[in-house]
């Protein structure tokens, strides 16, 4: 009990450094600069979640990923991560203005009560495939969740450049169009990739009882991914159409969540 | 020591007096020596750029170092170039320096450039051994004042001119410029001018198009890219990242229906349209294609006086950061 409670106390902590992320960062954009702080409390938060992962896997005896909480940390853990990368590799440190709300909104779910089991069971046995399915599937998450992100960021690049308005903060501190509508792009092909690895693992996982309802779900969504990249790839498709579709996948992809139960 | 300035810039001066006083940037150094050998005269900077010449000197009397240097700067020059001479002494020539450095006595205010300039000048002093104690600390503290003024004020933020705003947008949409095709329809001295600075940010191709071939094939040559005759330049739509219009046309010459017909070919890529003519050469209807970005000579006119109208409001806090630096 005293290490459920304690779990939440860190967790609570991985939070506000997250908001504290997502205030100085609009508030920088606001004034018109771009400051390493975001990316620093973006660390920060990264690490404490991965404290309380740490813990509840111990509590667990496997894989955090046993309850709707913990998905919800892991997701937030994992789009934590890709900002982190994305963000070093592409110099969006922006992303973090918009990545950190909703890392917040993540973590604040994660703490409304009955989300995270106060003592989950401890498993005797590890099944590979199912940890797999699990993990690679929260990691995908992460890399459309972050593509979605993007895809928001260059809906509002679009509509100023289209409407003439350089004057806000905003304006400068944006990325490139071009190079947004790219992290979108590459973005999706990554989490794409991830979500093939973790259905294939579900598949493997699902053999003896069939396919489960969120499995089908799943199998939905590949579908979908799949199609908007190969079109995409094909024949080329507006920046706008892609970022717009890609929000919207995401947002639909996330009904999966209450079939978990 | 008492510091000293004598100068003359584009508000004080026409061209053809700047060039009789213009140095040679390799010169600066040994000028400011040479300047240093002059009796009561101990240390000296001299700065040379194509709106200014100004001297600054740490004289050891104030009047004779003004005589001095006055009269050296007189061998050659007739009494009517000699009047468009300032001079400023003491903190006030202290506060011009570090307005200069700030871009705030600019022809485009807040401009960045200078403070490489004065920076250079004073390098090339330093390094000839025509500065000591008083105008080491001076200049250092200069430059300090400059980087304060740079990053706490928005006094360079936004592009000033129609060139520079069209420029701009073109790193917004593409990012760096490198490997981008850019076409010009009409081969006028404004288009001339965005074309030319977007091929010095890395565009890589430049299609020029023109009632009259020559024309283009003149522009062409100039800049680096390839005429194509008038009636063939929609070939070229497909391929293009950046267009820029400026015809005496009284038609649009660029409808949308030219666009949608290569959209797919284009694999909608961005198109960024920049229409300097007037009566405007594009239809505005071409605006509503979702990957396209059309900027007409109003909204980039609108766009450039906005950004200095926004630095001349930062003045005021500039002139203020200046005054608790002296």
């Amino acid at each position: 009990m005293r290490r459920a409670a304690m779990d939440r106390w860190i967790l609570i902590l991985a939070l506000v450094l997250a908001a504290i992320a997502a205030v100085q960062g609009a508030g920088y954009v606001y004034r018109g600069h771009r400051s390493r702080w975001t990316v620093l409390w973006m660390l920060c938060s990264f690490l404490t979640q991965l404290v309380v992962l740490g813990m509840r896997s111990e509590l667990r005896g496997s894989c955090p990923l046993g309850d709707t909480g913990e998905i919800l940390l892991f997701s937030a853990w994992s789009l934590t991560m890709f900002y982190m990368v994305v963000g070093s590799v592409y110099r969006l440190s922006l992303l973090g203005v918009f990545t950190a709300p909703l890392v917040c909104f993540l973590l604040t779910m994660a703490l409304v009560p009955g989300m995270l089991e106060v003592s989950p069971h401890h498993a005797d046995t590890m099944d590979a495939w199912r940890e797999g399915h699990a993990a690679f599937s929260v990691l995908a998450y992460g890399s459309l969740g972050l593509a979605a992100v993007a895809g928001v960021m260059f809906l509002v690049l679009n509509r100023q450049l289209k409407e003439a308005q350089m004057g806000a903060g905003l304006f400068r501190n944006l990325p490139p169009a071009r190079e947004l509508s790219d992290v979108v792009r590459r973005l999706l092909i990554l989490g794409f990739g991830l979500l093939t690895i973790g259905l294939v693992c579900g598949l493997v996982m699902e053999k003896a009882d069939g396919l489960g309802r969120h499995l089908i779900v799943a199998l939905g969504q590949w579908f979908a991914y799949g199609i908007l990249i190969g079109v995409e790839w094909r024949r080329g498709m507006p920046a706008r159409k892609l970022a717009i579709l890609t929000v919207a996948l995401f947002v639909l992809s996330l009904m999966i969540f209450p079939l978990l139960k | 020591m008492e510091l000293i300035c004598i100068g003359l810039n584009h508000e004080t001066a026409p061209v053809e007096v700047r060039e009789h006083f213009a140095v040679p940037a390799e010169q600066l150094g040994s000028r400011a020596k040479e300047i240093t050998a002059l009796s009561t005269i101990a240390e000296s900077v001299v700065l040379s750029t194509c709106n200014r010449m100004e001297i600054y000197i740490a004289a050891e009397d104030r009047q004779m170092g003004l005589e001095i240097l006055q009269s050296h700067l007189a061998e050659g020059r007739d009494d009517q170039e000699m009047q468009y001479l300032y001079q400023k002494t003491g903190d006030e020539a202290k506060r011009h320096l570090f307005r200069l450095v700030c871009g705030l006595d600019s022809m485009v205010l807040g401009e960045t450039e200078i403070f490489g300039q004065v920076k250079q000048a004073y390098q090339q002093a330093l390094g000839a051994g025509a500065t000591k104690g008083k105008l080491n600390k001076l200049f250092q503290k200069s430059f300090t004042v400059g980087k304060r003024i740079r990053t706490n004020t928005r006094i360079q933020v936004g592009p000033t001119s129609v060139g520079s705003v069209a420029v701009d947008l073109a790193e917004k949409i593409f990012g760096r410029l490198k490997g981008s095709h850019v076409m010009v329809i009409g081969a006028g001295e404004m288009s001339r001018q965005v074309a030319q600075s977007m091929m010095s940010r890395g565009a890589s191709e430049l299609t020029v198009t023109n009632r009259s071939l020559e024309r283009a094939q003149a522009l062409a040559g100039e800049l680096g890219g390839q005429a194509v005759p008038f009636n063939a330049w929609e070939e070229t739509l497909e391929k293009v990242d950046v267009v820029v219009s400026s015809t005496g046309a009284s038609e649009p010459v660029l409808h949308a229906a030219q666009i949608e017909s290569v959209r797919r070919m284009r694999k909608y890529k961005p198109l960024f349209l920049i229409d300097i003519a007037v009566p405007r050469d594009i239809e505005s209807a071409a605006g509503e294609i979702e990957e396209v970005y059309l900027y007409d000579m109003d909204k980039l006119q609108h766009l450039a006086s906005q950004a200095r109208e926004s630095r001349a409001q930062q003045v005021a806090i500039c002139e203020a950061m200046i005054a608790e630096e002296l």
